[in-house]
């Protein structure tokens, strides 16, 4: 174990030893693991408020690590592939391989840039291409927009080569065809 | 004398705010893979990184500067940060902040990434962002903390779509990520004391 977190444990005991545990002070065991926000392959293919697109059980190698379903101040459901390790203290990590499902209302081609002019509101540039037979686009070279109909596809990796990798192992989940389709669409 | 600087202002004209690379990371080079948080405010007109540091403390009262480093990409150039403020020490919103060139139509510009955190001490961790809650992730409270109290003060304030929703997994285990928007703060030419 990291020695800072040994020592972060050791003020957490002590701190609990006293009684003077700040009451905002969370505890994350109990979780085994799993991000709290995370549901289950299962409920991920009941999902039905927008057609869910994911890359298999595992992708380039890294496996479905985590599902995410976010519906807060955004709706998306987010499909996790591989794992990393945070730093000690403070900071997150990316995780290799990250397809994120959004309702095409909620984001799309025109999310860019439309609540102001590009050029002076600094919005990112975007590099319009076709993947599968799908209006798409670059943001940067690790982030891939697919635009399928009713829902957007973000793939986000280190590469525009592992984008396509990941791009061309896309499926419908509630389908889950053995072999991707040739067109995206579900 | 106006000379010697000529090169410098001709390059500060042609400057403009870079978006292209919308997170911090954890060191240098700037990759993929060593990404932490998004970037999720810009400070601009008066917007120098000086200026919003004393804003913050000003408008916020976050003059905590406990943190680890991360880098800023700007224009290729892959570099740590220049300040970082925080409420307090446990639980707390946090930015980190850089300053920019000057932007042909923003003027000075510091970019920013702010969260809300929790101490986490059971098991052993540090400070993990929140995932999600109804004002949205930790990424997105303090977002929405720093742009409520700057427009309450009377800055103008105006959000735009980055896209950079990427998710990170914090030390706790659990994801955390941005909506997505940016929000654009103005800041004045006056510091406060």
């Amino acid at each position: 174990m990291n020695p800072l977190r040994v020592l972060l444990a050791a003020i957490g005991l002590a701190l609990a030893g006293c009684g003077a545990v700040q009451e905002d002070v969370r505890e994350a065991g109990g979780d085994a693991g799993a991000p709290r926000g995370g549901i289950t392959l299962a409920e991920a293919r009941a999902f039905s408020e927008f057609p869910l697109v994911y890359a298999g059980e595992s992708v380039l190698g890294y496996p479905l690590g985590a599902i995410l379903r976010r519906e807060d101040t955004v709706r998306y459901v987010s499909f996790i592939y591989g794992d990393c390790e945070p730093a000690a203290l403070e900071g997150g990590c990316a995780p290799p391989i990250e397809i994120q499902v959004w309702p095409s209302g909620a984001r799309n081609l025109g999310s860019y840039g439309e609540t102001a002019p590009r050029s002076a509101w600094g919005s990112p540039a975007l590099e319009p291409t076709t993947v599968r037979g799908l209006p798409a686009a670059y943001v940067g070279d690790d982030q891939l927009e697919l635009y399928a109909g009713t829902s957007t596809v973000v793939v986000f990796s280190a590469s525009r080569a592992r984008g396509l990798a990941v791009a061309a192992r896309l499926r419908c989940l509630r389908e889950d065809a053995r072999a991707p389709p040739a067109r995206l669409a579900c | 004398m106006v000379l010697a600087f000529a090169p410098i202002l001709a390059g500060a004209a042609r400057a403009h705010l870079d978006s292209s690379d919308r997170y911090t990371h954890g060191s240098c080079p700037a990759r993929t893979e060593n990404r932490v948080d998004p970037i999720n405010v810009v400070f601009h007109s008066w917007g120098t990184w000086g200026r919003a540091v004393s804003q913050i403390e000003s408008h916020l009262g976050w003059t905590t500067t406990s943190g680890t480093s991360q880098s800023f990409v700007e224009h290729g150039k892959c570099q740590s940060l220049h300040a970082q403020r925080a409420s307090g020490h446990g639980t707390r919103f946090h930015v980190r902040l850089r300053g920019q060139h000057p932007d042909g139509a923003l003027g000075w510009t510091t970019t920013a990434a702010a969260h809300h955190e929790d101490l986490v001490l059971f098991p052993p961790c540090g400070h993990a962002v929140d995932e999600s809650g109804p004002g949205g992730s930790g990424f997105d409270q303090a977002r929405d903390e720093l742009r409520a109290r700057f427009a309450g003060a009377g800055h103008a304030t105006s959000a735009v779509w980055w896209g950079n929703t990427q998710s990170f997994k914090q030390c706790d285990g659990d994801y955390a990520g941005s909506d997505g928007w940016a929000v654009f703060i103005e800041l004045h030419q006056v510091n406060h004391s």
